[in-house]
């Protein structure tokens, strides 16, 4: 875990400093991609604490994920149609149980000490 | 051996993990600094829109510019023709004093006599707890309240912020300004007035009157009697659509 962190920490200043920015245009797509990029992180920190972790999976579901959201979301612009609430309410849905496992494990392991 | 092997697994996953939060973090603020940025800037239709009224508002004061010109060159040849008609003889003379005191009357002549000029400005107090800011503002009620008094006391020549006021006049409200003969104007409002000056400033001064109730909200009202003022003329046009006159026994 004190890789994430240091990793996550790195990201926040790098992202902080970075130059230019994101064009309002494109703005929908990263935040998808973004959502999609923080349930596959909560998805990983799950899988470890059950001991399940496989970083292949993690790294190609943290890849594929994020450009599929933002497909979906070219596509739906292209249809004319909003999906981007369906990638909003599964990845949405699947972050709360993801929370909640995460919250039971850790709960289990407090107990258990 | 085996805990060797275990070892470069952990090293892997710990590495997956510190580049997939990295990469998460960057783009996770990325993102937020790109909405606020985005939120600041106005949208590419919002600046299409404000270049297309601007074109609009030069296009109209272009021809706002040339209608004056008009206008100007209009009201030349109405003085030419007016000096030929005083040079011409007696009647001729009569219907041009006649012409001027219509005129005088209308606001199409400049005038001058003695006066006073009111000068309002915005209140400058705080406002009190729970009183509304509007009632330490200047309203067209207020003008209007200050005109229709020195109407009254006697005035024969009113203008606002030099904008003279005639039959058809408007003193609105428009916005944080005051439309005067479709002008706008904004503080400080100069009412000048020719009339008997003590008269007009007492008219205004009289207890519970407008200066009164002005004062109230500490709105400044400053009260100067001129021994001489002048009042510009008329500066529009006016254009009757629909009144005609109506001849007697018709």
């Amino acid at each position: 875990m004190l890789f994430a962190m240091i990793g996550l920490i790195i990201g926040i200043c790098a992202g902080l400093v970075f130059p230019g920015y994101i064009p309002k245009e494109y703005s929908i797509y990263v935040a998808i991609a973004l959502l999609s990029a923080f349930d596959t992180v909560i998805g990983g920190v799950l899988a470890r604490l059950e001991h399940r972790y496989n970083d292949k999976v993690f790294l190609s579901g943290f890849i594929i994920n994020s450009l599929l959201a933002a497909l979906l979301i070219y596509a739906g612009s292209l249809l004319d149609i909003e999906l981007y609430y369906a990638a909003i309410v599964v990845f949405g849905v699947r972050l709360f149980q993801n929370f909640a496992s995460i919250r039971r494990i850790l709960l289990n392991s407090h107990q258990k000490k | 051996m085996k805990k060797r092997v275990f070892s470069a697994d952990k090293l892997r996953n710990n590495l997956s993990f510190f580049v997939v939060f990295l990469i998460f973090g960057f783009i996770l603020v990325l993102q937020l600094r790109s909405v606020k940025i985005n939120d600041e800037q106005p949208t590419s239709e919002e600046l299409a829109r404000a270049s297309e009224l601007s074109e609009m508002l030069i296009k109209e004061k272009e021809k706002n510019e040339s209608l004056s010109e008009d206008l100007a060159q209009a009201n030349e040849q109405l003085d030419q023709f007016r000096k030929e008609a005083s040079e011409s003889g007696d009647y001729a003379n009569v219907l041009s004093k006649q012409i001027e005191k219509v005129e005088m009357m209308a606001g199409l002549r400049a005038v001058k006599g003695p006066g006073l000029t009111v000068t309002l400005s915005d209140s400058t107090a705080a406002s009190a707890n729970g009183v509304s800011e509007n009632n330490y503002v200047i309203h067209h009620e207020d003008l209007l309240a200050v005109v229709n008094e020195l109407w009254d006391a006697g005035a024969e020549a009113i203008s606002i912020n030099g904008e003279r006021l005639i039959a058809t006049s408007e003193i609105r409200c428009a916005g944080s300004v005051v439309s005067v003969n479709n002008n706008r104007y904004s503080i400080p409002y100069v009412i000048s007035a020719i009339g008997d000056p003590a008269t007009m400033k007492s008219a205004l001064e009289m207890r519970g009157g407008v200066v009164d109730k002005l004062t109230i909200w500490d709105i400044d009202v400053q009260i100067e009697e001129k021994s001489e003022l002048t009042v510009n003329a008329y500066s529009g046009t006016i254009s009757q659509k629909y009144a005609v006159p109506v001849t007697t026994g018709e």
